[in-house]
């Protein structure tokens, strides 16, 4: 048919869920996105495809590859067609997150004080003073409002039937939501008119969001506290990000050489001297932020700042230690923290996971192995990872033999297929896997999430991986109202 | 503000200035290269705007394809029109939330620009007339863009003072790159047209057109290139400017460290201003342009110390 040119090759693979395509043809929630382009001639999309390129080059969003001595300037791939979701969907996943969010809260609060968890025999203690990110220090260590959370990122994916599940809680420093914002800006300059005739909700609060919970976190009785980022400097693949938000924030994007820590208060150095400095949202991680405390060849932290934040002098955003909670191992028990804490039934699923240290489980991975993923504990970007399905029998063997070695460190999860969406790609719409990481803000006031999120496409055809270190893109992702 | 971004503003400024006055400078000994090709020599030039062994810059020689790709495009010149613009834009990468998205864009662009193979065939095979007007016509944009949109704030006091200091050095090193190439003699009576060039490259030759009515000599394009108020790149207005970026500052600064700076820059101008240089006395014209970038280069080494907190 003519009037479905673009759509004429669009072929959805068996068992697994399209975003837009269900047995009775296309979704209700794409269809006023479909019949607007799909009339459109291949150039004019093309013509589309170019101008985002372009628009990500000349706005900078781009990450710097070094090779032979010179950097070499590239843009994060993005796919110019978004990824849509209904409100009731929405509704579902908020709820969800909200729900997980609180319980992984308290989990925190509770495992570096008085683990009652584990005295009550719901988490192993094993389990915990066996993960590296445990973080002795934060133990007994008073947090502002007992919110050790306040920026998450979760990564949600869709098995053949559509339902959703939870495959990762990113709670130390999840990066990705400039992209959010600045898909959103380049879409409406591509595709003009359809964010309002589609009654796309916004996520530009999002900023003033995030300003609002950290400077409510600030100690000190001022009306205007003062909140900077901080940020492991240019060379950061997440630089732009770190810009990005410095400057829709209006506050002041910093270095760990730009601050000092004396008498357990931090400062900034500026043209009129030292400044204190109330609340900070750093993103460098946990072992390089105080070299006296963490890892001592950290050239990218602050000296003494952890003192400064055990006396409460300033604030730190996310609390460290966080990364006890996201550990690949103890995701396994988020849904009986949920119960445990909350008294609820978890809303969202949890990939069934096997713990490796466990022997009867890594008897029955390693006879199913290739229907398997195994993943490290401690590790994250699309590395360390194994699929069954797509793995030769030399890579099973190796990962066997480092399982046996370091059974702690290794999780495995049946393959879930994850849901496919259109993409734009060599001048024809093909189904690409996606998954989704909606950030949540949380604070003193409750937990905040913006409507929409971080669709990640996995650009390699049949490739399961969508991490941008793997050759996975983006998405704008659109959340009707 | 913070000290590393003050420092981070004032050397992107200072580098889109150098950047332009390079620029200006080729476009200007290219064309005469074309002219005068009896007289010509790119050495004086080479041994001030790259930071190759002598020996190599020897080698260069006066080809002129080579010696536009050595000073605009060589990665490996640290003073290469490159580089320069590799730096500014660095510099306003440390510092994108304190410069307008506008002026990042546009300095990032300008990266783009350098880097876009057409110049580099443009030099080589085709006009390079044109693929210098491109690059200064994109300066020029950034400093449109500068001045509409940046706020009025200390950022833009740091970025104008690093531009007029860089500009009052670039005046003095090229009009002192002129004299050598003249041996500092110029009592000789007949026109020199090197000066016409420096002229050219300060975009000043029509101010001493329409000041002086088609009468040349040399001693009125030192008084302009000096002294000359109405000429954004005297040496005398780049400091007068400088002075008043400065004393914008005097809120948001430590005293001491104002005070220390305000010596300096008023020094600097009175040694300008109660000057009397002729050009009959090339000892004294040799010693001026010497002291004057000494106190130029002592007024960057103060703010490097007193506001950048880089002692």
């Amino acid at each position: 048919m003519e009037e479905h040119s673009l759509l004429a090759n669009y072929n959805v693979q068996p068992r697994v869920w399209d975003e837009m395509f269900g047995k009775d043809g296309i979704r209700p929630t794409y269809r006023n996105f479909v019949s607007a382009i799909q009339n459109l001639s291949s150039d004019e999309m093309t013509h589309k495809d170019e101008l985002a390129k372009k628009l990500f080059m000349s706005q900078g969003i781009t990450f710097t590859v070094y090779s032979s001595g010179e950097g070499i300037e590239k843009i994060f791939p993005f796919d110019i067609i978004p990824r849509i979701l209904e409100a009731a969907e929405w509704k579902h996943i908020e709820e969800g997150i909200k729900q997980r969010l609180k319980a992984l809260n308290i989990f925190l609060k509770d495992i570096y004080n008085q683990q009652f968890i584990i005295k009550d025999g719901i988490v192993p203690a094993k389990l915990i003073y066996s993960c590296p990110n445990f973080v002795r220090q934060m133990v007994n260590v008073e947090v502002p409002f007992d919110i050790y959370t306040h920026i998450s990122g979760i990564d949600l994916i869709r098995d053949h039937d559509g339902t959703y599940y939870v495959l990762e809680d990113n709670l130390r420093t999840p990066s990705g939501v400039s992209y959010m914002l600045e898909n959103r800006s380049i879409t409406y300059r591509i595709f003009p008119d359809l964010l309002p005739k589609n009654n796309v909700r916004s996520v530009k609060d999002y900023p003033d969001l995030l300003l609002k919970n950290l400077v409510a976190l600030a100690n000190r009785q001022k009306s205007d506290p003062t909140v900077v980022l901080l940020t492991p400097g240019i060379y950061n693949s997440a630089y732009f990000e770190h810009t990005t938000l410095a400057r829709m924030m209006g506050i002041e994007l910093v270095e760990g050489s730009d601050l000092v820590v004396d008498n357990h208060k931090v400062y900034m150095k500026t043209t009129t001297g030292l400044k204190q400095v109330d609340v900070i949202y750093r993103r460098v991680d946990d072992d390089f932020i105080d070299p006296l405390v963490f890892r001592p060849d950290s050239m990218l932290g602050v000296p003494g700042i952890y003192g400064a934040y055990r006396t409460g002098h300033v604030a730190i955003v996310n609390a460290m230690g966080n990364g006890v909670a996201d550990d690949k191992a103890v995701y396994s028990y988020v849904p009986a923290m949920i119960r445990y804490y909350l008294n609820e039934e978890p809303i969202l699923k949890n990939v069934p996971t096997y713990q490796l240290a466990i022997p009867e489980n890594r008897k029955l991975v390693f006879e199913n192995m290739d229907k398997m993923v195994i993943k490290k504990t401690n590790e994250s970007g699309g590395y360390g990872m194994l699929i069954g399905s797509a793995a030769t029998e030399k890579e099973m063997e190796s990962f066997k033999l480092a399982i046996e070695e370091d059974p702690r460190s290794f999780i495995a999860q049946p393959i879930i297929s994850l849901s496919s969406a259109p993409c734009y790609i060599n001048g024809v719409l093909q189904p690409r896997r996606v998954d989704l990481r909606p950030y949540a803000l949380y604070g003193p006031d409750g937990i905040d999430i913006v409507p929409g999120g971080l669709t990640r496409v996995a650009l390699k055809e049949g490739s399961l991986v969508v991490n941008s270190s793997q050759g996975g893109g983006s998405k704008d992702t659109w959340v009707l109202g | 503000m913070l000290s590393r971004v003050a420092d981070s503003v004032f050397w992107m400024a200072r580098y889109m200035e150098r950047t332009n006055g390079t620029l200006r400078l080729l476009r200007t000994n290219y064309i005469s290269s074309q002219d005068e090709v009896q007289d010509f020599s790119w050495q004086p030039l080479l041994r001030s705007y790259s930071d190759a062994p002598a020996k190599e810059i020897l080698a260069i020689g006066n080809d002129s394809p080579k010696v536009l790709e050595h000073l605009l495009l060589d990665r490996h010149n640290g003073a290469s029109v490159f580089n320069n613009i590799t730096r500014a834009r660095e510099n306003a990468r440390a510092v994108q939330d304190h410069i307008t998205k506008e002026v990042w864009q546009c300095l990032n662009d300008y990266y783009h620009l350098i880097r876009d193979k057409n110049i580099h065939v443009q030099l080589q095979q085709g006009d390079p007339v044109t693929a210098l007007d491109s690059l200064i016509y994109h300066g020029m944009l950034y400093h449109g863009t500068v001045d509409i949109t940046m706020a009025r704030g200390e950022g833009f006091n740091y970025l104008n003072i690093g531009k007029f200091l860089e500009r009052a050095i670039l005046s003095a090193d090229m009009l002192n790159i002129k004299l050598t190439e003249l041996n500092y003699n110029l009592q000789q009576p007949v026109e020199v047209p090197a000066l016409r060039y420096l002229l050219y490259s300060l975009s000043g030759y029509e101010l001493y057109l329409k000041t002086h009515r088609g009468n040349f000599q040399a001693d009125q394009v030192l008084q302009q290139v000096l002294y000359n108020d109405n000429f954004p790149h005297s040496v005398s207005y780049c400091l007068k400017q400088l002075f008043r970026y400065f004393e914008r500052l005097e809120t948001e600064s430590l005293p001491e460290s104002y005070k220390q700076l305000e010596f300096l820059i008023g020094r600097a101008m009175n040694n300008v201003k109660y000057s009397n240089i002729r050009l009959s006395d090339s000892e004294g014209l040799r010693n001026f342009l010497h002291q004057t970038r000494q106190e130029l280069f002592g007024i960057a080494a103060a703010f490097n110390q007193y506001y950048f907190g880089n002692s």
